[in-house]
This record gives structure tokens, C-alpha cells and sequence, in this order.
């Protein structure tokens, strides 16, 4: 037996799955277009077929990773400078790969139905394959530079993606072609939304680069591990004052893809995308990477502080860029006419709380406590994020329009999509004690108010606010379209025979099963809350030496809690100031949209305080008009300028004309003293030697 | 006294007893049909080539020859330096023989027997003046290298500007002969030694009275050998005797005898300047800038592709003494001179082969008559772009890496010597100025001209052209296997 195991190579089906959870989307993706050959209908199948085969190879994983084992296996990449490729498969990477494996499986269920009769759908199975295989590669990576090809292709397969309908019909563009917001038109194109998108997630890109090409010229390496093992290159870096740029440069990566203030002009073009797509970007890959990332080196940068090598600047970037990013989002969510674009909003709105979470966590004393916090939210709010936006691209496929003033009344046509967004929506509002969002979003309030930082105050305070305004965009989202009378466009659309009806088996299975998970893990959300903190807890004890000390919660602090039993071990702050911000929030909701007892146009209009802050809010504080005037409009006008003036002038008469000209008189003067004449030879062939024997005397 | 089996001393023996007996056999078979006694001379000259480089190569392979000697107690040193010029030079020869098949059958009223004869004479010179250690070894080496070359330029009788070349060229090779023994006899005077090495020797020890003597000596050589060299001011005779000069004979002038003159000054000026420590090279910079400059601009207003190559290769005289001026402080510096010494033998040995094609298929020389060559002539237009390409230094060709290693050299050299990076600077916006005319006559070869009809090509000039293309690209793509010979064949400088 053992010569035959000797001979047979060992088969472990732990760390193959660690690579198969990424390789197979990319093999998938290249031989989508040899499938398309055979069939357009099958391409379908086989993606949905390797979205299945990735999920159930990260699937395999997770026991491994529950009970707090990890594999790491590296291969030679780059011989020469002893550069490492490699799969890193801990706790954090597996529990990401299965939540982006299995929504991503489920988008790809919903999307054979959205795509059905689409001529282009074999480019799109193509990216959206390449798309997951992209974001997977991101987190089973074991070091940076690996990472950044996975970042890398992320952002080139959401390009593709969000300008997938590159022939810019009116249908497929997003914003209002009325409105203009400082002179400029608020509405754009595919294909220059894919280009936005595309230009602004490259400026953190190229931060990214710097940061990470920063820490390799210290360190020497990429890999995670690596980095920790062996602290003398921060020593170094610290030093020469180069070790919390290096670590803000890497944000900025994070930035740009997470759509954080100031990069996150481009979330909302990109809703030109099918909206699965969307779904995708929003829920499972893309904005999540940024959150990733930071998830993977705050550890380090935490680690490295408790070793005395500060860099407590990083944190609070983190956390103020989130904080920030979570308010100012969140309040455009309140005007906004489009369904797609008030849940984009609420997306980069709630990974400004994620953030929040993972910058506070690295200020306090419990690093897992707002660890733990902000990787909860990322998992709840993928599932019902999810959730909202295949069910938001039901309505847009049934209704035939992006905007919720052209829905209305529509919860006894479509009940099970109505019931669904409902159960979703509730999770985004954070409806106490039954669903995810709930749990996830009071253990940020917990982490942010317990962390002790100066600035816990002013961040808790954003964050309750954003609360609030977040249930009130929901119930406003909720209400116009399901409830009030129906639209002029419902009522056209049931005059010509072709009433609204439910979506698909296909479409509505997917978004159903995500919508009742975000309600079913909330029954048990605080069990599965413990659950992760206490994964999290021997996680970073292990890897990074990051002890936990004090008891979870102020409950155990004084030993006595005024709330009741089952809710032991939560802060009685912060899970007072949530029940207030989810009712007020619900309750503003239904006065203005379900109960429809206040019009809120003439509410806005009443006042001129509430219609200038209404005003400044939908032209999107300004934030995206002042930007394309900077960086799009003035440029524009510099080269024109720079062609006119200097090019045509300079370049084109200077130097093309100018050089061919000298260059001439130049050999006429030459061939000048070329006479033919002998003695005149003479004469210069003496002088030259005069010269040179002058030179050498000199 | 040097052995008689050395590789000098063959060479000698293989080409100057066929030199000397193909008179001879000419008397023989006077009045017989002229093309197949050409071809017959031909042929025995590239035999007699062919197997001198076969004898290097064996003696190479044998592990016969030294590795590079600045200097000997004979009067030549059979070591690496010498073989690689003589092969460099014996492939130029073999170019000009090649060249002379086609061309010599044009002009039957020249005799044959003695043409080739000076060929190789003037073959033999050359390849001993690399070999040369001693001063009036070097001199003999010199005079037996110009005196069949100034027959040859005016080997052409009846012609007027063949006349008017030689004469110019006998003049200056006239006066910078008297110029070098000049120089010569003030170092025997002031060392009491004509061996190289002594006098180096002896200058380094020179009572500093003599000093300004010495430096005239040095001078008195540097205008000598630059004039074999093309280096301005002592380029004037130049351009005309390319001109007027049969093709092929352009050919070995301006591929081999230059290298002749560079090899002189290697061994001289060069190890001179290292051993007397002194600031000598400052001149060689000067030099250098203002011969690529006269060069290049000069060459960008010609209509004769020969006169134009004539001034590309004072351009390039230019290029080389970059690693001249700057040896004493970068050891790039010599390996780029002697990288581009070969590959300009090829470079410019190929275009004007291919100039001597054009002229027997077409008897044109002016660029304007060029117009639609490609099409009339492809694989000599083919040759002559891409050497043309590769004399401007475009990647991947072989002439781009010896640009390279030069303007490198001149970088590498900055630390100690203020005035190298201009040296660098001024050869790479030469290059660009030079690919003003090579990419002048491409445009009027390939995209100018209506389509005529495909011509003869010479077929000696296709083999060659056909060896150029593949040396160029081969040694481009792959540059190696010539990088580890250069680095053989360049002397260690002492003190580096």
C-alpha cells in the first residue's frame, strides 16, 4: 500500500479547491465562446454549471475553515526575484469565497432568465465568469501583487460589463436627459459609464500599485504572511515616515473599488449594466474587494501597532472615509427617481459601514469586535443587497422603466417579488431581532460606541443618522413602487392589454431564497454573530497575535445588564439607538409614501430650507459636477488650448519646420567648405592638426 | 623573432604569394576571352580570402592565439585584438571581391590579374597593422595597405572623377604618411625605442621638459591615422574619392581601411593615454562630436547614395571614437568601438556592395533615379534597408546593441569624466538626424515611382546581401555569441 501511494500522487481535496475556486470561472469563461459555437441556449447552463463547480470547491473549504484551520501553498512564480504565486486559504478568505461563490451562483441562476433572447449573451457569460473568477483570485490570493491581477481584472471585466450595451440606446442610459447639474448634463451613456468607471477605480489603482510597490521595496515580498512574520521592514519604513502612506496608498485601491468618498462618482453610472450585473457588482465582487482588502491588511497594520510600530492614522482614515462615504450616499438615496440608482446609493452608502467598522475596530482596544462587525455587515448586506437588485431588475424587465415614478401600485401584480423586496428591504433597514441587517449593523453601532476613540462620538452619532435615513429611502423605494395608485405609465401599459405580471421561475426563485435567508440567519443572527466573533477571536490569535483580552460586550464589564436574557452580551446603547433609527426611519417612510398622508413634492416645496437641501442632494452635493468639471471639462479645454497654441505653433512650425530648415542650412554650410579644391583640403586638413596638438597642450 | 607558423606570418604567405603570382598568371592568359579570366581572378582571390579567415578560425578553435596583448617584444603579437580585426577586415574583402565579380566585367578594357592582386596586397596591409607592436612594423603595415588602395581608386583610367579621386587620395594619404613618420621619429627620439610598449613605457617616464615634444608626437599620429579614419578636419578628401572610386574599391576604403586606421589608434593613442595618465582623450571627444556632426548633416542634403554613404561613414568614424574618447574610464568603451567596428564593416561593407549592384544593373547612383527600386531590385533593396536601418541603429538590428554598448559607455564613464554624457547625447540626436537621409532613401526605394519591371541582380551581390541580412538580424536577435568574442578580443587597459 504505501509503494502505491508513493506512486499515485496523494490527491488532497482541500488546497486543490483553494485553486479550483478560481481557476475554474477563468477556464469557464475561455471556453464560453467555443460553447456559443454549439449553442447560444446551453451557454447558459454550462456558466450557471462552473458557477456551481467554483461555489461547491470553496464549499469544500469551509468546514477546513470553521474550525479555524488554513492552507497556504505557494509555487515559484517569478524565479529571479524569488516572487511567490500562491493560495491562501484562512477563515476570512474561505468564509468571502463562499459568500461570493454562492450569490454569484444564484445571480447566474437569475441572469439565464434576465439575459433570455439576448444576442450578445456569450460575451456576457464570458466576463461575468471572468468577473467572479477575478474577484475569487482577489481573496484566496496570498499576497498583494497577486491580489492586484485579480483587482485588475475586476475592473476590467466591470468595464465590459457596465457598457455591455455598447450601442447606447436611450433605454439603456441612466439619469434624466432634462436635468443638468452646473451645466452640465446628469445623464450618461453605457459606454461612457463603463469608461467612468473604468478611469475612476484606476486612479485608486494606481495608488494601489504605489502602496503595495512601497511595501515590496522594504519588505521584499507581497505575501500576507510574509509581512507579518518578519516586522523589521515597518521598523524601517516607520522611520522614514513611509509606513502609513505606504498602507493609505493600498486604501486608495480600496477606495476606488468600494466607491468610497471621494471615488464614488462612478457607482452610479455603472447601473447601465444588465442588472445582473449589477447584483454582481454590488453584492459579491468589486465594491466587496475594497472591503476585502482592508479586512486582509488591517490585521497587519493592527498587528504591527500592538508590536509599538504605530500607524493609528490609517484606521482613522479608514474610518472618517467610511463614516463619510456611509452619510453622504445614504442621503442622495432619499431623492433619487431611479430604483437601481437609490439602491446603488444604498450600497456604497452601507460599505461606508463596513468600512466605519474595520477603521474603528483597528482604535480600539478589541480589535475583534469591530472585525468581526464590519465582516457580518458585508455578508448580510450581500444577501439581501442581492436580493434587491435582481428583485429591482424584475420590476425594471416588467415595467420597462428605470424609474420608480413609472411603477406605482404594483404589489397585487407582483406579490412575490412585493414580498421578497419587503423581506430584502427589512434586512437593509436593519428590522430588529428577525433579520441580518439588524444584528450586523448593531454590532458596528457597539463596536463604534465601545472603541474609545475620540472620535467615537461624532462617528456613532453619523452612523445612527445614516440609520435612519437608510429606513426611510427603503420604505420611500417600498412605497413607490408597490403602493399609491398606479402610474400613467402602469395604467398605459394595462390599457394595451399587457398588465404587469410576475417575473419568471428563473428570476424569482434566485432573489426569493437570498430574501428569506437574509430573514432566516436573522432569526439565529446573534449565535451566528458569536460564531464568526469567536472565529475571528483564534483567527487573529493565531495568525497574527492579535490576544483577546477583555470579556465580549459591556454586559460581561459589570456584570449586570438591564436587558433581558436573550439579548445578554449586546450594549443597551446601541441597540437602543437602532430600534429608534429603523422606527423613525420606517415611520417618516410611511407617512410620506405608504400612507401617503403628506405629498412629499409639496412638502419639499413648502420651505425654502427643505427645497434648497433637497436640491443640493439630488445634484449629488455637487461631488460629480465639480469633478467633471476638473478633471473632465478643464483638461478637455487645456488640450484643445495646448493644440491650438502649441502644438500647431510650436511643434508643428517650430520644431517640424524649424528643424528640416536648420537641418538644411546646416549641410549647405557644410558642403560650403566641401570646394573640391586640393589646396583648400590642405589648408583645413593643417589647421585641424594645429588644433589638435593645441588641444593636447592645453 | 616571430614564429613562422604565427598567424600573421600565413596570412602573409597565403595572400601575398597569390597577390604576387596572379600578375603572373594575368601575363598567361592575356588575350583570352576577358569575363571567364575575371571570374577565374575572382575566383582565386576569394579562395585565397577564404581560406586565410579559415586559418584564424582553426587557429581559434585550436586555442592557438593569445588572449589580447597591449603590446609585444616582436614586432607584431599574434593575439585575439589582431584576429578579430583581420577577420572583421577579411570579410570586407570578401564583400569587395564579391562586388568586383560583377563589376570588373563592365569595364573590360581593365586588367584583372592586377586588380585582385592589389586587393589582396592592400588585404595584407591591413591585417598587419592589427597585428603591428612596433612602430615601423605598423609604418610598413600602413604603406603596404594605402599605396595598391591609391592604384586602385584610379584604376578606372579613362575616367575623369576616378583620376580626380586617386589623386586627392594620394595626396593626403601623401601627407598624412609624412605626418605619422613625423611622429614616429619624435618618440624614437625622445624614448630611443620603436617598440610600442617601450615607448609608452618611456613616455611615463619622460622628463617633463619633454612633455609638449611628446604631445606633438601624439597629435602628429592622431591626424594621421584620422585621416584613414575620416575623422574631421582631416575628412576632406573623403566624400570625393568615394565618389569617384570604382564601387567595390568604396567598399574596402570605407569598410576596412578605416578600421585599419582605428586598430592603429587602438593599440597607440588609446594604451598611450592610459599609460601617461593624462587628459589626451579630451581631443578624441571633440573629435568625435564634430565628426558625426559634419557627418550627419552633411550627408542629409546628398543626391548621390555614394557621397551620401561616404559622409554616413564619417558619421559613424564619429560614432566609434565615442569609445576611444572614453576607454581610459569605462571598459564599454572599448567593447562598443570594437562591436561597432564589425558591425559597420557589415553595415557599410553591404550598402555599398549593394551601391555597386545598383550601379551594374542600373548605372545610377543618383537617389532620385532610385525611385521604385524595390520593386526593380528587392533583395539588394532589401540588403541596402536594412543595413541602412542598421547603421541609423534601429532595435533589433546588430548595429542597434553596438550603439548601445557605446552611449552606455559614455553614461558608465560620467563619474570620472565631466564632458562623457554629452558624448552620448550628441550620438543619440545624431542618430535620429541620421535617420532623416537612411529613411529618405527608403521612402524613395519602396514607396515612390511607378512599377517597372524586375531587373538582373548581380548574384555575388545577393550572396552578400543575403550574408548581410542574415548577420544583421541573426546577430540582433541573438547578439550573444558576438558579445563574448568582443569581450576576447578587447585588451584589458591597465589600471581599469
Amino acid at each position: 500500500m504505501a509503494a502505491e501511494s508513493a506512486i499515485l500522487p496523494m490527491f488532497d481535496p482541500i488546497p486543490a479547491g483553494a485553486w479550483l475556486v478560481w481557476a475554474i470561472p477563468f477556464a469557464a469563461a475561455l471556453i464560453m465562446p467555443a460553447i456559443g459555437r454549439l449553442s447560444h441556449r446551453v451557454t447558459g447552463f454550462a456558466a450557471v454549471g462552473f458557477a456551481l463547480m467554483s461555489a461547491l470547491s470553496a464549499f469544500s473549504l469551509l468546514p477546513m475553515a470553521l474550525a479555524g484551520g488554513e492552507v497556504h501553498e505557494q509555487i515559484m512564480w517569478i524565479e529571479a526575484i524569488g516572487l511567490k504565486a500562491g493560495v491562501l486559504a484562512d477563515p476570512l478568505s474561505v468564509i468571502m469565497a463562499n459568500v461570493v461563490a454562492w450569490i454569484s451562483f444564484l445571480i447566474m441562476i437569475y441572469s439565464t432568465g434576465y439575459m433570455k433572447g439576448d444576442r450578445n449573451v456569450v460575451r456576457f457569460w464570458f466576463w461575468m465568469l471572468f468577473f467572479i473568477g477575478s474577484m475569487q483570485l482577489i481573496v484566496l490570493s496570498d499576497n498583494l501583487l497577486q491580489v492586484f491581477f485579480g483587482w485588475e481584472g475586476v475592473g476590467l471585466a466591470s468595464y465590459a460589463l457596465i457598457s455591455f450595451w455598447y450601442q447606447d440606446k436611450k433605454k439603456d442610459h441612466v439619469g434624466q436627459s432634462n436635468r443638468r447639474v452646473l451645466g452640465l448634463m446628469d445623464y450618461y451613456a453605457p459606454t461612457h459609464a463603463g469608461m467612468k468607471a473604468f478611469i475612476m477605480t484606476k486612479v485608486g489603482d494606481v495608488m494601489m500599485i504605489a502602496g503595495m510597490l512601497l511595501i515590496f521595496l522594504f519588505a521584499g515580498t507581497f505575501g500576507f504572511r510574509e509581512l507579518v512574520g518578519d516586522t523589521a521592514w515597518a521598523v524601517e519604513m516607520s522611520a522614514q515616515g513611509l509606513l502609513v502612506p505606504a498602507f493609505v496608498l493600498l486604501f486608495g485601491g480600496a477606495i476606488g473599488k468600494s466607491a468610497q468618498f471621494p471615488l464614488n462618482e462612478w457607482l452610479l453610472e455603472a447601473m447601465t449594466g444588465p442588472t445582473a450585473v449589477s447584483a454582481l457588482i454590488h453584492a459579491a465582487t468589486m465594491v466587496k474587494a475594497g472591503v476585502f482588502l482592508v479586512a486582509r491588511i488591517g490585521p497587519i497594520v493592527f498587528a504591527l501597532g500592538a508590536a509599538g510600530i504605530l500607524a493609528d492614522q490609517f484606521f482613522e482614515i479608514v474610518a472618517w472615509v467610511g463614516a463619510i462615504t456611509a452619510l453622504l450616499l445614504a442621503t442622495q438615496g432619499m431623492t433619487n427617481p431611479e430604483i437601481k440608482k437609490v439602491l446603488a446609493y444604498s450600497t456604497g452608502s452601507q460599505i461606508g459601514y463596513m468600512m466605519m467598522a474595520l477603521g474603528v475596530a483597528g482604535l480600539s482596544h478589541q480589535y475583534v469586535d469591530g472585525y468581526t462587525a464590519g465582516f457580518f455587515h458585508l455578508i448580510s448586506h450581500a444577501m439581501f443587497k442581492a436580493s434587491l437588485f435582481m428583485a429591482a431588475g424584475s420590476l425594471l424587465h416588467v415595467v420597462g422603466s428605470r424609474f420608480m415614478t413609472d411603477m406605482g401600485g404594483l404589489r397585487k401584480h407582483m406579490k412575490k417579488t412585493y414580498m421578497f423586496m419587503w423581506a430584502a428591504g427589512l434586512g437593509l433597514m436593519g428590522a430588529p431581532f428577525i433579520t441580518t441587517g439588524f444584528w450586523s449593523k448593531d454590532a458596528i453601532f457597539a463596536a463604534v460606541y465601545e472603541s474609545g476613540t475620540e472620535w467615537a462620538l461624532p462617528l456613532y452619532a453619523i452612523a445612527v443618522l445614516t440609520a435612519v435615513i437608510t429606513a426611510f429611502y427603503t420604505t420611500r423605494m417600498i412605497g413607490m413602487v408597490f403602493f399609491g395608485p398606479k402610474s400613467k405609465h402602469v395604467q398605459k401599459m394595462e390599457s394595451e392589454g399587457h398588465p404587469p405580471h410576475e417575473a419568471s421561475v428563473s428570476m424569482w426563485v434566485p432573489y426569493g431564497i437570498l430574501a428569506a435567508l437574509t430573514i432566516g440567519i436573522g432569526l439565529i443572527g446573534l449565535s451566528a454573530e458569536e460564531g464568526l466573533h469567536h472565529l475571528f477571536e483564534v483567527y487573529l490569535d493565531e495568525s497574527f497575535g492579535i490576544h483577546y483580552g477583555v470579556s465580549y460586550g459591556t454586559a460581561g464589564e459589570d456584570g449586570s445588564s438591564i436587558l433581558p436574557e436573550f439579548l445578554q452580551g449586546l450594549n443597551p446603547v446601541a441597540l437602543g439607538s437602532s430600534l429608534a433609527a429603523f422606527a423613525v426611519g420606517i415611520g417618516l417612510g410611511y407617512i410620506f409614501y405608504i400612507g401617503r398622508l403628506v405629498d412629499p413634492v409639496r412638502f419639499v416645496n413648502s420651505n425654502l430650507f427643505f427645497y434648497a437641501i433637497h436640491k443640493v442632494i439630488l445634484n449629488r452635493w455637487y461631488l460629480n459636477a465639480i469633478i467633471y468639471w476638473c478633471f473632465v471639462v478643464a483638461p478637455l479645454w487645456l488640450a484643445r488650448g495646448v493644440f491650438r497654441y502649441f502644438e500647431r505653433t510650436a511643434i508643428d512650425y517650430g520644431m517640424n519646420d524649424g528643424l528640416q530648415k536648420a537641418a538644411g542650412w546646416g549641410a549647405r554650410v557644410v558642403q560650403g567648405t566641401q570646394t573640391g579644391v586640393s589646396q583648400s583640403y590642405l589648408f583645413v586638413f593643417g589647421a585641424g592638426l594645429l588644433f589638435v596638438v593645441l588641444i593636447l597642450l592645453m | 623573432m616571430l614564429e613562422v607558423a604565427s598567424t600573421p606570418m600565413v596570412l602573409v604567405a597565403i595572400l601575398g604569394t597569390v597577390g604576387v603570382l596572379l600578375p603572373l598568371l594575368g601575363i598567361a592568359y592575356k588575350g583570352r576571352d576577358n569575363t571567364a579570366t575575371n571570374n577565374l581572378f575572382a575566383t582565386i582571390s576569394f579562395a585565397a580570402l577564404a581560406v586565410s579567415m579559415g586559418y584564424i578560425g582553426y587557429q581559434f578553435v585550436d586555442g592557438n592565439i593569445a588572449a589580447s596583448a597591449l603590446f609585444s617584444d616582436e614586432v607584431m603579437s599574434d593575439d585575439a585584438f589582431g584576429a578579430f580585426f583581420a577577420i572583421a577586415l577579411l570579410i570586407v574583402a570578401l564583400f569587395t571581391v564579391s562586388g568586383s565579380f560583377a563589376y570588373m566585367k563592365k569595364h573590360e578594357n581593365a586588367s584583372p590579374a592586377v586588380y585582385y592582386s592589389l586587393i589582396l596586397l592592400a588585404t595584407i596591409g591591413m591585417v598587419l597593422v592589427a597585428y603591428s607592436t612596433d612602430l615601423v612594423m605598423l609604418f610598413v603595415a600602413w604603406e603596404l595597405m594605402s599605396i595598391p588602395t591609391y592604384v586602385l581608386v584610379g584604376f578606372m583610367k579613362k575616367n575623369p572623377s576616378s583620376n580626380e579621386a586617386a589623386l586627392k587620395y594620394f595626396l593626403f594619404g601623401a601627407l598624412s604618411s609624412a605626418i605619422i613618420i613625423y611622429g614616429i621619429s619624435l618618440s624614437y627620439g625622445l624614448t630611443g625605442s620603436t617598440n610600442i610598449g617601450d615607448v609608452i613605457e618611456g613616455y611615463a617616464n619622460l622628463d617633463p621638459a619633454m612633455m609638449p615634444l611628446a604631445l606633438l608626437s601624439v597629435g602628429m599620429l592622431i591626424a594621421g591615422f584620422g585621416f584613414k579614419m575620416g575623422l574631421v578636419p582631416f575628412h576632406q578628401w573623403l566624400p570625393d574619392t568615394y565618389e569617384g572610386a570604382p564601387a567595390p574599391i568604396t567598399t574596402l576604403l570605407a569598410a576596412a581601411t578605416k578600421k585599419a586606421g582605428f586598430a592603429a589608434a587602438i593599440r597607440i593613442v588609446v594604451m598611450g593615454a592610459v599609460a601617461l595618465n593624462t587628459d589626451w582623450t579630451l581631443a578624441l571627444g571633440i573629435l568625435a562630436v564634430m565628426t558625426m556632426t559634419v557627418g550627419n548633416v552633411a550627408a542629409i542634403m546628398q543626391k548621390n547614395l555614394s557621397r551620401m554613404l561616404a559622409y554616413s561613414s564619417i558619421a559613424h568614424a564619429g560614432y566609434i571614437l565615442i569609445g576611444l574618447a572614453v576607454a581610459p574610464h569605462s571598459h564599454l568603451g572599448l567593447q562598443g568601438s570594437l562591436y561597432q567596428i564589425f558591425n559597420h564593416a557589415v553595415m557599410k561593407g553591404a550598402a555599398f556592395i549593394a551601391v555597386a549592384g545598383i550601379v551594374v544593373a542600373l548605372a545610377v547612383t543618383h537617389i532620385d533615379k532610385l525611385a521604385g527600386l524595390g520593386r526593380r531590385m528587392p533583395i539588394t533593396s532589401l540588403g541596402l534597408v536594412i543595413s541602412l536601418f542598421a547603421l541609423a541603429g534601429v532595435p533589433p538590428l546588430s548595429g542597434f546593441w553596438s550603439k548601445l554598448m557605446l552611449f552606455g559607455g559614455a553614461l558608465d564613464a560620467s563619474g570620472t569624466l565631466w564632458w562623457a554624457p554629452w558624448l552620448a547625447i550628441a550620438g543619440v540626436l545624431n542618430s535620429a538626424l541620421s535617420l532623416a537621409y537612411y529613411g529618405w532613401i527608403t521612402r524613395k526605394m519602396y514607396f515612390e515611382g511607378e512599377t517597372q519591371k524586375r531587373v538582373a541582380e548581380p548574384r555575388p551581390v545577393i550572396a552578400v546581401m543575403i550574408f548581410s541580412i542574415l548577420f544583421l538580424v541573426g546577430f540582433g536577435v541573438y547578439p550573444e555569441p558576438l558579445l563574448q568574442f568582443i569581450e576576447i578580443a578587447t585588451p584589458i587597459i591597465p589600471g581599469m
